[in-house]
């Protein structure tokens, strides 16, 4: 019980306390509300702030189970299911990739486990593929119109359906990669920054070497974060894994933190151009910061494997909805019935749950 | 690959840890009680908060619906201006997060300072500094 008033349980009570009270306000406020023609009703706009908050918080609470950036999820979803425009959607799914990695900071620098020096070096790079990211995401709303929504939906379906494929194989990583020579430049940013690792039981200190070769693949994953509104925790880590031979998980822990810190300037050309949505972005905002909280301190010690197959049938599902909108669109099909969603959901998910079955036998 | 020793974390990262995870908590605690403020009073919004998701699911671009059911966009820093209206107080707690890795930095190049670490210091200024050009607005090309 004592644990309970002190951090960071103590914040986190505090922050469900606002919450709970902020909702019951919310509701008799909107119930008792009277609204004008053409305005949305007090009850549906309460339901869609809960709903907007219970969705965030599940994606974030998943997302760390299934050690996925809350991002992929989010902005797929959006734009393939919701008839909302395109780079609003981007936007605040800038916002729910950069809370996610925000709210992991603290604890992860608590730990060690991340490496500041190594993320600041990263970002000098990340923020400027970012930044010209989210300009361009701007320049082509601004100047393709509804055929940049649709070539924007194809393109974001085609990353996804790869990302996917990529989840499923498991990709080339390496728990505890070997470095056989470190070359001058990386040995000049004195990177070293030992930390104690639990499952180990040991120090452990770790050699990085390619630091030049990370800036220019950090520029690249920067600028497909900023212009898709993805986050990019999926491309940091393979990317300091395999180019800079840093331990998977201080690679994963530096992701999070470099999300934070480098989407800090891709995030401000959407907020000075209107992008984001006060509204609209804070139930999304405030789900990740209390799911991201909540699902590290107590869902991480869960152990659901199982959770991946479900996040990577969802995002082929996404996918589907992202090729098929896109398409559509661009006048290519016409639009998709809500019966063929449904066959296809139905398809994917009897196949995850194939694979959940299969996967929880191996287990036993 | 292994020492003995538990090592001690670098000051600078306890320093940039603890400010992001405090202005965090601090912006989503504003965003709790900022739409609370919307709805209780629409009149003092920016943008109506019952028009305004309409025009969202309507699928209007950022533009469109800035213009319909505000009056045109009155730029990314409007809170500063209205800081009693319900929408500018969200977008406070907005920005105010989304600012987090420059004072984060700020804090971590005065350690660097300190500890005569020059190279850390000049990579965390320059991240600062993107960072604080972004926010101005001073690099855009739209």
């Amino acid at each position: 019980m004592k644990k309970m008033f002190k951090s960071p349980w103590l914040e986190v009570n505090f922050m469900l306390l606002v919450l709970i009270l902020s909702y019951i306000a919310l509701a008799l406020i909107t119930g008792s509300a009277e609204t004008e023609a053409g305005a949305m009703s007090g009850g549906a706009i309460w339901g869609w702030l809960f709903g907007f908050f219970f969705l965030s918080f599940a994606i974030a609470m998943v997302a760390v189970i299934g050690g996925i950036g809350g991002g992929v999820l989010f902005t797929p979803f959006m734009l393939a299911f919701t008839p909302v425009d395109s780079l609003i959607v981007r936007a605040t799914g800038l916002i729910v990739a950069m809370f996610s990695g925000l709210i992991s900071t603290g604890l992860f620098m608590k730990t060690g486990l991340a490496n500041l020096k190594i993320c600041i070096f990263c970002a000098a790079a990340y923020g400027v593929g970012a930044f010209a990211g989210a300009q361009g995401a701007i320049l082509v709303a601004q100047h393709l119109g509804a055929t940049g929504e649709g070539i924007i939906r194809l393109a974001l379906g085609g990353i996804l359906c790869a990302l996917a494929i990529y989840f499923l194989v498991g990709g080339k990583k390496i728990e505890w990669p070997e470095v056989k020579k470190v070359d001058k430049f990386t040995d000049f940013f004195k990177f070293s920054q030992p930390y104690f690792e639990v499952s180990l039981n040991k120090v452990v200190d770790y050699p990085v070497t390619r630091a030049a070769w990370i800036t220019i693949a950090i520029v690249g994953v920067g600028l497909l974060s900023g212009f898709f509104g993805l986050g990019a925790g999926w491309a940091i880590v393979p990317a300091q894994n395999v180019i800079m031979a840093l331990p998977l998980k201080v690679a994963a822990a530096n992701s999070g933190v470099l999300l934070g810190m480098g989407d800090c300037i891709g995030v401000w050309p959407y907020l000075l151009m209107g992008a984001i949505i006060p509204a609209f972005v804070a139930p999304w905002l405030v789900g990740q910061v209390l799911g991201g909280l909540l699902g590290a301190m107590v869902l991480i010690r869960v152990k659901a494997g199982f959770v991946r197959f479900l996040l990577i049938g969802f995002m082929f599902f996404s996918c589907f909805g992202l090729l098929t909108k896109g398409l559509n669109m661009l006048g290519v099909i016409g639009a998709v019935p809500a019966w063929l969603n449904g066959l296809v959901f139905v398809f994917i998910f009897s196949l995850v749950t194939r694979s959940i079955i299969k996967f929880t036998r191996a287990q036993e | 690959m292994s020492t003995q020793k538990i090592p001690e974390i670098p000051k600078a990262a306890l320093i940039y840890g603890s400010i992001v995870y405090w202005i965090t908590i601090i912006s989503c605690i504003v965003c709790m009680v900022g739409p609370v403020i919307s709805v209780a009073f629409p009149d003092k919004n920016v943008m109506n908060p019952y028009k305004l998701f309409n025009a969202i699911f309507q699928g209007k671009d950022a533009a469109t619906i800035w213009q319909e059911v505000g009056g045109g966009f009155p730029g990314g820093h409007f809170y500063l201006k209205h800081l009693s209206f319900g929408d500018a107080i969200t977008q406070a707690g907005i920005a105010f997060g989304c600012s987090v890795a420059l004072w984060g930095l700020l804090a971590s190049a005065v350690v660097y300072v300190k500890e005569k670490n020059h190279i850390y210091v000049i990579l965390a200024l320059w991240v600062s500094l993107l960072v604080a050009l972004s926010m101005i607005g001073i690099v855009s090309s739209h």
